[in-house]
């Protein structure tokens, strides 16, 4: 923004800077020229006199000498010796002007209005001066002789009015050229001045648009973040009531369960899990994801999870559970939800479960690997009759069934390297008779990994002794 | 290949970010008899994505519209078989297969 504002300036100063340089050459130049003019017309003012003195003085000589030769009376002389003497300090002060102006031409010709003038004087003044008679042929070429003078000295007058109209119109042009040079100064300074008040309007007119937008930028990032504040302050109210804190004691079997909430605040979304006693043996499970993130995926978590256990209060059957939830939840409208359901019969370490577009429980038995469950069928909500399959598994004590949600898989986004990592978890989670199964699959699998979605880990474990165990959250 | 199958194609990780270019991809044009979605170069879908594409195929199930799937990697299989994709849907690892399937289901 600073350069905006300083390089309008810079332009406009070079600008003015140009303009006052080009003025001061050009208001030298003319000076010079106005200089030369003036100059050279005194010097022709001067020659010009001098020409109509040098004139006066051939009059003088000539009106001198004819006088006397009429009536040969000496005095009439007296104009004639005056002329002679003042003649060639005339002569050499015409000669030094039109040197100095340079007018070699008119100069010749000053030489050639001398030589005729000393012609004169030798070939006619002198003899009439002298002799009482003078042949008529002499007055004759006396005339010719001054007629020639005169000429000369017009051709040097003329030209000396050529030389003073010259410089008259070049003092002119040159005082022309300045008021015109001046007259677009003055505009061009005009231009500038308006053109760099219309860039600074502007500047200024974008500086305020860009204060109001960045304004406006802060108020709505401040309103956004006030609202996601709220809304995540809801979300996480409701994740934490909904979120099972105890689980049930039972004989034969540990349960152990953890739920990490995603790193990023905005992923926080909607997995649960929930497990009921619904008889001294028999216990439901449930664990499943509501897509999408926020209050709208909290609060559809809370309604499925409410639904499924009123529908195995209707009717414990897993498939059936979730056909008869789907039915509700399609006609509801709902998010689409991923879930298992399951029911553990511990005194026969049976599990009953059925998926709906969920990643598949992991079992592990004693002495075996352990091992992804079948799975398959359309999350709820997506298609009305969806049909779900109930799996029936026979396991045996000591085994140990893991269910989670999809951030436990898809962390790094290829669910084959999240299963496979799942399952060394399991394994070694396994290896520990700890109550906190859950806990432990959990940290083996996020200790150096980023928590990108919600994750929740259920664990059951079948007693191999008669023992009974607590479960809790991790 | 027939006219009146339309191809929808998709590639890499479809996720939230990518949902207006997903939901573009799954608008079919009028006319169309039937879809391939060619997924084959797709290696992860979230959540989002995933239902973009469930409710694509139940939409195209409902109407009776001839629909088949290409997928080809294995991570992306795995979250298809998951979702109950593989049960409900015509699922091919192989293009030229998927469209037998379909020309063989648009002929007058």
């Amino acid at each position: 923004m600073t350069r905006r504002i300083y390089i309008p300036l810079i332009l406009t100063l070079v600008f003015l800077a140009l303009v006052a340089i080009v003025l001061v050459l050009a208001g030298h130049q003319v000076s010079k020229t106005i200089e030369e003019a003036f100059s050279g017309a005194s010097d022709v003012r001067t020659a010009r006199i001098m020409v109509a003195r040098t004139i006066s003085l051939q009059l003088d000589e000539e009106t001198g000498v004819r006088g006397y030769a009429t009536v040969r009376q000496r005095i009439l002389l007296q104009p004639y010796y005056s002329a002679r003497a003042a003649l060639p300090v005339s002569f050499a002060r015409l000669r030094r002007v039109l040197t100095d102006l340079k007018m070699p031409g008119t100069r010749a010709v000053l030489e050639d209005a001398v030589r005729t003038n000393r012609r004169w004087v030798a070939v006619v003044a002198y003899p009439i001066i002298t002799f009482r008679r003078v042949p008529a042929r002499v007055q004759l070429r006396g005339k010719r002789l001054v007629d020639r003078f005169r000429t000369d000295l017009d051709f040097v007058e003329n030209s000396l009015a050529d030389r003073a109209n010259q410089a008259q119109r070049r003092a002119q042009q040159a005082i022309y050229g300045v008021t015109l040079f001046a007259i677009g100064a003055v505009a061009a300074v005009i231009v500038a001045a308006t053109l760099f008040t219309i860039q600074q309007y502007r500047l200024a007119a974008r500086l305020e648009r860009t204060r109001e937008r960045a304004e406006e930028e802060r108020r709505r990032a401040a309103e956004s973040r006030s609202a996601y504040e709220a809304e995540k302050r809801i979300a996480d109210t409701l994740q934490g009531a909904f979120t099972q804190n105890l689980l049930p004691r039972m004989a034969r079997v540990l349960f152990s369960a953890t739920y990490l909430p995603a790193a990023e605040e905005a992923r926080i979304g909607g997995d649960w899990y929930d497990v009921l006693e619904l008889t001294e043996h028999r216990v439901l499970l449930t664990i499943g994801d509501v897509t999408g993130h926020g209050i709208d995926a909290a609060v559809a978590m809370n309604r499925a999870r409410h639904l499924l256990i009123s529908c195995a209060l209707v009717d414990p059957n897993p498939g059936a559970i979730l056909e008869r939830a789907n039915a509700d939840l399609f006609r509801k409208a709902s998010p689409l939800i991923t879930a298992v359901t399951g029911i553990v019969d511990a005194r026969n370490c049976e599990f009953v479960y059925a998926t709906a577009g969920h990643p598949p429980p992991v079992l592990l038995e004693p002495g075996c690997k352990p091992r992804m469950l079948d799975f398959g069928s359309l999350p709820l909500g997506v298609v009305g009759d969806a049909k779900y399959r109930s799996h029936r598994i026979s396991s045996v004590p000591g085994a140990m069934l893991v269910l989670y949600t999809d951030g436990v898989i898809e962390h790094s986004h290829n669910v084959v390297e999240g299963e496979a990592l799942l399952l060394q978890a399991v394994e070694a989670a396994a290896a520990w008779p700890a109550h906190n199964a859950a806990a432990m699959i959990s940290a083996s699998i996020f200790s150096n990994r980023r928590v990108v979605d919600d994750v929740a880990i259920l664990t059951i474990r079948f007693a191999e002794d008669a023992g009974s165990t607590v479960g809790r959250v991790a | 290949m027939s006219d009146a199958i339309e191809i929808v194609a998709l590639g890499g990780e479809l996720e939230i970010s990518r949902k207006r270019e997903i939901r573009d991809a799954f608008t079919l044009p009028d006319g169309a008899r039937a879809v391939l979605v060619d997924l084959s170069t797709v290696t992860y879908a979230d959540s989002t994505a995933l239902t973009e594409l469930l409710r694509f195929c139940v939409t195209a199930q409902r109407d009776r519209m001839p629909i088949a799937v290409v997928i080809r990697t294995r991570q992306f299989s795995r979250l298809v078989q998951y979702a109950g994709l593989a049960g409900a849907f015509a699922i091919f690892e192989d293009r030229d297969a998927a469209v037998a399937y379909l020309n063989e289901r648009v002929k007058p």
